[in-house]
């Protein structure tokens, strides 16, 4: 339990107001029309996504899961959490292709880049899905802050889960994405503070950094402060091939579109920004502040195991990065920091209600049912689809601990056979929507089988994950690959129109062709080359 | 770096170079050599502090590199947008 003192609980009152108000105070903004309520009008400098990328993904889980695999892993642990290094290509490949398309959503990307009933079902898909998907992390970051105040406060978790999230709604019902990016910014400012705040004091609270090198190296862990204390080629808890493969599903990923769960919440800042540089550096700069972030944490983390190094129990030495906070600042600073976690959590909050919002209204209701729609109604059915994914976060959170499991599996599968045809779309003008959409049902059953139905049946043995992706790819490969020839090409017009305007990476010669064939384009090099024939 | 393209055309632009080429290269590396530097500092380790000026290092090169062909592609599309936002609003309510 927290002691809070007169100057905690005031900073706390403090920051909420703040974070409310200069949310609400884009009312005005955010009620324009649709653009503004779920893209701020297109019209953001870099550095306003760029924080709310930033803020975004920093949860008020995220530093329980990163405490949890360095304490285990020691500093190599580090790179469970490089993920985001998608965004290191993504940034001046993915991101300037998708916001030369101008669609709202990535599920509206799918009906211009694919034409037909097949990009139609796609956009379906991806638009319901999404729905889903962004009431289930509202569940998820909600509970754990229930979970948190539970343990501080001794509150019942329902009290965390609503109280916090019904505070955030208060400003996404008001000025949308306005609302959200303008918080997001005080948020991330506050969150990034308080991170190397803490993190430095729990590394001075440590003795400092000799201090924890000495002790490491005389309870037999100085291996911990190696980031590549690898355990061997493929044995062991953390072989190479587990490291090269997570390279390469991060790194090469960011030529796709949807290779990560990410994706989603940054298409959304992509579109957000003004021009296609500000996308890009919004992109860029925003997943470098999380990487920064890791590294600050990790540190915290290795410094709590040098005082606590002898904790079994994970669920309590995930919680390594809160006990440095609440146990070692001084009173007053408690308060703070308790405002930085709620800071944190109220940007993920935020962020997911209006972007599930933004696939109701513009992919579900406006594309389905009412397509001539006024930005008026528009505007007020974000309104409703952000209540109804308010309240039935409520839902998900509180029935969290029975799903969790097969929940964070879905989330794996959908990860794993999905990564390359994400990329393969944006890449290789052949590849259709029936490819994609085979890609999608072919994962659904592949993961099924190769993670627990065959290893079952000893048919084959319980595959490292690292071994699951790879097979899991080749084997949707099979699949979607003989569907992607045997179906033809998209219509010529179509992809015509989305090289025009999107100037994909890759292989697109026969679409190039035919739109400089139709005098679309025109380069210097190759009016020159023609004049010099 | 005169190999380095500095003036661009909103065509030339347009076109996927060895700009992006070597951009898609340097820009991992900076997130590596980042995530790597940051944690290797706070240890107060030299090769840290080392690691941390590479990767500082090679974020200007990196955006010395790409910020002139980014500026010229930018500024060429944001003409276009507008026309191409009506265009996508036609689409969204099925009249085209």
């Amino acid at each position: 339990m927290a002691n809070f003192a007169f100057l905690d609980w005031f900073w706390l009152v403090v920051f909420i107001i703040l974070m409310i108000v200069c949310g609400v105070l884009f009312y005005r903004l955010g009620k324009r029309s649709m653009s503004d309520f779920f893209l701020a009008g297109r019209g953001l400098p870099w550095w306003l996504p760029a924080a709310s990328v930033y803020a975004t993904h920093s949860a008020t889980d995220t530093p329980i899961w990163v405490s949890g695999v360095i304490y285990r892993y020691g500093l190599r642990g580090i790179w469970y959490t490089f993920f985001s290094a998608w965004c290191a290509i993504s940034a001046f490949a993915s991101t300037r292709i998708f916001r030369r398309s101008l669609a709202y959503t990535q599920a509206e990307w799918q009906t211009l880049r694919f034409s037909g009933m097949g990009a139609e079902m796609l956009r379906g898909w991806i638009a319901g899905w999404q729905v889903f998907m962004n009431m289930f992390v509202l569940g998820w970051v909600g509970i754990a802050m229930g979970k948190l105040c539970n343990l501080l406060f001794g509150w019942p978790e329902w009290i965390g889960l609503i109280l916090f999230s019904s505070l955030c709604a208060i400003y996404v019902l008001a000025a949308g994405y306005w609302g959200v990016i303008m918080a997001d910014f005080q948020q991330g400012v506050i969150a990034f503070s308080v991170i190397v705040l803490v993190s430095i004091w729990g590394i001075a609270a440590a003795g400092g950094p000799q201090r924890i090198m000495i002790k490491l190296e005389s309870i037999g862990q100085s291996w911990r402060l190696n980031p590549f204390a690898f355990s061997g080629w493929t044995s062991g808890d953390f072989p190479v091939v587990w490291f090269l493969t997570m390279l390469v599903i991060a790194v090469i990923g960011g030529f796709g579109m949807g290779t990560s769960i990410d994706w989603y919440p940054e298409a959304q800042r992509i579109q957000s920004a003004r021009t296609i540089r500000d996308a890009s550096y919004s992109i860029w700069s925003g997943s470098a502040l999380i990487v920064v972030r890791n590294s600050l944490w990790a540190i915290a983390i290795i410094a709590f195991f040098s005082l606590y190094p002898n904790i079994q129990s994970t669920a309590e030495y995930e919680m390594a990065w809160y006990r440095i906070g609440f146990e070692f600042l001084p009173v007053g600073l408690i308060g703070f920091f308790f405002a930085a976690i709620v800071a944190i959590h109220l940007s993920t909050i935020s962020t997911h209600l209006n972007l599930g919002a933004s696939y109701a209204t513009r992919d579900l209701y406006q594309h389905y049912f009412r397509p001539k729609a006024s930005d008026r109604e528009l505007v007020w059915v974000g309104r409703v689809s952000t209540l109804i994914l308010l309240l039935g976060s409520f839902l998900y959170g509180l029935m969290m601990q029975e799903i969790t499991q097969w929940l964070i599996f879905a989330l794996w599968i959908m990860a794993a056979g999905i990564w390359l045809p994400s990329i393969l779309q944006v890449v290789w003008w052949r590849f259709n929507s029936w490819g994609y959409l085979s890609s999608w049902i072919a994962n659904l059953g592949l993961s099924w089988l190769v993670v627990w139905v065959l290893p079952e049946f000893k048919v084959i043995p319980v595959l490292p994950d690292y071994l699951q992706f790879w097979f899991m790819m080749v084997l949707g490969a099979l699949i979607y690959i003989p569907t992607t020839f045997l179906t033809p090409h998209e219509d010529m017009d179509r992809l015509v129109k989305y090289y025009v305007m999107s100037r994909p990476l890759g292989w697109w010669s026969p679409v190039r062709e035919e739109a400089e064939r139709r005098g679309l384009l025109q380069y210097e090099g190759q009016q020159t080359e023609r004049g010099m024939k | 770096m005169s190999w380095i393209k500095k003036e661009w055309t909103a065509q030339q632009a347009d076109r996927w170079s060895k700009e992006d080429y070597l951009t898609f290269i340097i820009s991992p590396v900076v997130y590596f050599l980042l995530a790597l530097g940051v944690a290797l500092s706070l240890l107060l380790l030299w090769y840290g502090w080392v690691i941390l000026a590479v990767s500082l290092i090679l974020l200007v090169v990196m955006i010395k590199i790409i910020d002139p062909k980014l500026k010229a592609l930018s500024e060429d599309y944001e003409i276009k947008q507008k026309e191409y936002l009506e265009d996508l609003e036609r689409i969204e309510r099925w009249e085209e």
